[in-house]
């Protein structure tokens, strides 16, 4: 591993972009990582955009980092991810939904754009994107709320950054019993959908 | 959000803390006895991480009605023998300023820390405000620290400089300290003997006598010449390596500077000055550390504060060396830093470095051109249908709406500025609404002007201004919209509540109550979701002579989704929808969104409450059968 590993949430708020930044910083420290995590929350963050920044390693120190400096973004949405695609570094990763959740002005000023114009521009701008049925398998899994898990799994089986038992347990402290029952199975559904499609 | 688990666990365990989290720890492991403050971002998080425990460690923790009042209430403890804390944002500090330039002359028992978190940015705050110079002000001794483990740290050392001094200590964080989650080691949670005892002595604290304020200034003076001493015994100034550029910083900002030295392969050849006090200046330990220096950096967020710390000891003591920093334009004077600004000042200044045009040109991909996401009001906001009440009462009377103003106040409902609301015209402070619209009817405006306030807002400060309003007798509509809850900073409890989030019996406070003690024109209740009601009742109540209150009383859609039984769904349908985006212009709903010229709703985000359907001129938008909220 590189000495910090820099991944960004791109997420609108109310997704579960904070509770995802929460995960992987307890799962790195129970690996004996240290983390930093930049959030931004309160004010209504709610339906907002919200970025999430999450450093892994042998040291941390800032928790910010900058543009092209991002080994991952783990988009929860795909108009938030175009949003921060410039923070991904030259051998960087976007691991992102299907999700297409225009805000209001999008909504009205582009009111004929479709998830599919979004992926393309993505996918056209940053060949290295892997774009994950979120939505389809946290449906299965029991709940759309757990779409941020399946972008974890989808992740992780990618990175080998943290291992599943980690993961597993840190769901357990951050969630309630009933929610991480049904992020561990979203979290798997997003690993293996992921370790198929390499 | 941190479990039990985490913030309880034993000493010398290593866990994930958010920084305010881990200064709620500091206060556990200081044996802290009484805890107040009032929401404000980003300081929330230190009372509610601790509400839950509250019995078990057997603190004091409650949100007092405004800053002022948690302030008074934790000085009042402190002189009575028991740790103290008081938290706020850095405009809460402006509403406790009051008593805290006078709790600097009568002094503590028992420590009493002050924490004030400031937004470098602004991420979530009215102004940039820097809270640092307040310490120069109030002549209280100020800490920061750098990042959570630190936080939890200085929590602690604040207490026993504070009783070492028997002065309050302010802590000072900024958003990026309090909201960062890193790997904290936690300490030993002590108990300490504290008996509540109020020693009786008015020349200390009574302030109607004018020698003895002077004595107690002279006190004070003395007081602040012992600060570095005490403070150098728990070593929260360092400083690393040796060079002639030596770069002096405060808090985040120290790991930029670290991080980028790194990166720019500097370490060894710059000197980082780290200050952990800020107030009184350590005169010693720069005087020290700056000797082998031939140039300075200063890396700091906000104003020149150390800056001009800085140049005064140099002044005094006839070293006469450049000084980089806001002046020179090496870091600027607004918003927060990163390791970017931070590289670039570096590299203008260390010799032998090649200046790097731009380190922005690593990114890969460009930034894109995407549409901004402001924070909207939520689906089923019950501000929603109370803003549209107003513009078609508005309408109806047949005012323009560029011709009424709408004075707001501090809360979600601020959020209607944005389109297709678009409703508020000012918001300013806490319960300046009703205060800035008293000053536009006695200006001579002839047209009606409205305050709107949340229920919180009206509590902490609009009770005055609407006693104001009446004593004077000033035409004004008020519209109170009472979500029953401090929405915007995280769901916290208010006055109204019969029972507060660490278990305390409550008696609620009825602000229709408040209102009709101070005996406005018209005072009338009605619930916002009742749109025609309320469109009426503003269409009768804005032309009338005198103050009108209207109380817009409906829980906050997020607190009645989480208490309902039963959930009500909207769909659209799609063959009957012409995607003319009616819906989404009238209501601005984030659930609705338009995609391939057809409307939707985000199901899991809908919150039944059916306007959209109300304004759909081809009947599209239909409601689902009910079905069991899991």
């Amino acid at each position: 591993m590189k000495r910090v590993v820099n991944i960004l949430i791109a997420s609108v708020g109310g997704q579960g972009g904070l509770t995802l930044s929460r995960i992987i910083a307890r799962a790195a420290i129970l690996e004996g990582y240290s983390v930093k995590t930049a959030e931004t929350l309160g004010m209504a963050q709610r339906y907002g955009s919200v970025m999430g920044l999450i450093r892994v390693g042998s040291s941390v120190k800032s928790p910010l980092f900058d543009p092209g400096e991002a080994d991952y973004i783990l988009g929860l949405e795909l108009t938030e991810t175009l949003r921060r695609l410039h923070y991904v570094s030259s051998s960087g990763l976007v691991i992102v939904a299907d999700e297409y959740k225009p805000s209001y002005t999008q909504s009205v000023t582009h009111p004929s754009l479709k998830t599919e114009d979004i992926i393309l521009e993505i996918k056209s701008l940053w060949p290295r994107t892997i774009i994950v049925p979120a939505r389809k398998l946290a449906e299965k899994a029991g709940s759309v709320r757990a779409l941020n898990v399946v972008i974890l799994g989808a992740f992780n089986a990618i990175s080998n950054l943290l291992s599943t038992g980690s993961i597993k347990t840190a769901i357990r402290e951050v969630l309630t019993e009933q929610a991480a029952l049904t992020s561990i199975k979203a979290y798997e559904l997003g690993y293996s959908y992921s370790q198929q499609a390499l | 959000m941190s479990s039990r688990s985490n913030i309880l666990a034993p000493h010398g365990v290593r866990v994930p803390l958010m920084g305010n989290e881990a200064i709620a720890r500091g206060l556990i492991e200081a044996d802290v006895k009484v805890l107040v403050g009032y929401p404000g971002t980003p300081s929330s998080e230190v009372i509610m991480t601790i509400q839950p425990y509250s019995r078990e460690l057997d603190i004091y923790v409650e949100w007092a009605v405004n800053e002022r009042v948690a302030l008074e209430i934790a000085l009042g403890a402190s002189i009575t023998g028991v740790r103290s804390m008081a938290t706020m944002k850095a405009p809460g500090l402006n509403v406790a300023s009051d008593p805290l330039l006078s709790a600097a002359y009568c002094g503590v028992e028992r420590g009493l820390v002050v924490l004030v978190a400031d937004d470098p940015g602004p991420h979530t705050t009215q102004t940039e405000q820097d809270s640092r110079w307040y310490s120069k002000l109030a002549k209280l001794p100020m800490i920061s620290p750098s990042n959570p483990q630190e936080a939890k740290d200085f929590t602690k050392i604040a207490f026993e400089i504070s009783e070492e001094l028997k002065l309050p200590v302010i802590l000072r964080t900024t958003t990026r300290v309090n909201h960062t989650v890193s790997d904290v080691v936690l300490g030993e949670i002590k108990k300490t003997l504290q008996e509540p005892r109020i020693p009786r002595d008015e020349s200390r604290f009574v302030r109607a006598g004018m020698l003895w304020n002077l004595e107690r200034h002279k006190w004070l003076n003395s007081r602040l010449q012992l600060v570095e001493d005490i403070a150098s015994k728990y070593s929260i100034n360092s400083s690393i390596g040796e060079g002639q550029l030596c770069v002096i910083t405060e808090g985040v900002a120290y790991d930029y500077v670290v991080e980028s030295l790194e990166e720019l392969g500097l370490l060894s050849e710059v000197k980082v000055i780290k200050l952990g006090l800020l107030y009184p200046a350590s005169r010693k330990f720069l005087l020290e550390n700056l000797a082998s220096c031939k140039s300075i950096l200063i890396v700091e967020e906000l104003d020149p504060y150390l800056e001009e710390q800085v140049k005064i000891i140099l002044y005094e003591n006839g070293i006469l060396i450049p000084v980089y920093g806001k002046v020179t334009g090496h870091i600027p004077l607004e918003g927060e830093l990163n390791k970017y600004i931070v590289k670039r000042a570096l590299t203008s200044l260390a010799k032998g470095i090649p200046q790097q045009v731009s380190l922005l040109e690593k990114t890969p991909v460009s930034p894109r051109d995407v549409p901004p996401r402001p924070p909207p009001l939520c689906p089923g906001c019950p501000h929603r249908f109370s803003f549209i009440a107003l513009k078609t009462a508005l309408s109806k009377k047949g005012y323009k709406l560029s011709e009424v103003p709408i004075f707001g106040d501090i809360g979600c409902y601020a959020l209607a500025v944005y389109p297709p609301i678009s409703m508020l015209w000012t918001e300013h402070s806490m319960g300046a609404s009703i205060s800035m619209a008293i000053g536009a009817k006695i200006a001579g405006y002839h047209k009606p002007v409205v305050a709107v306030i949340g229920d919180s807002t009206f509590y902490h400060a609009g009770i005055q201004p609407l006693l104001e309003a009446v004593n004077k007798g000033v035409d004004l509509l008020v519209v109170i919209l009472d979500n029953d809850v401090v929405a915007m900073t995280g769901h916290q409890s208010t006055p109204a509540w019969r029972v507060s989030e660490s278990g305390r019996v409550l008696r609620p406070i009825s602000i229709e109550g408040i209102v009709r003690a101070l005996n406005p024109d018209l005072v009338i209740t009605l619930d916002p979701y009742n749109l025609d009601e309320m469109i009426s009742a503003v269409t009768d109540a804005i032309s009338k002579p005198g103050v009108k209150v209207i109380i817009a009383k409906h829980p906050c859609a997020l607190l009645e989704r989480r208490r309902r039984v039963f959930e009500n769904k909207y769909y659209v349908e799609e063959s009957t929808c012409k995607g003319c985006k009616a819906c989404i212009i009238t209501t601005g709903c984030p659930a609705i969104v338009i995609e391939n010229n057809v409307a939707r709703i985000l199901i899991e985000d809908c919150n039944g409450c059916g306007l959209c359907a109300r304004y759909c001129p081809y009947k599209a938008i239909k409601q689902l059968a009910r079905s069991v909220n899991s």
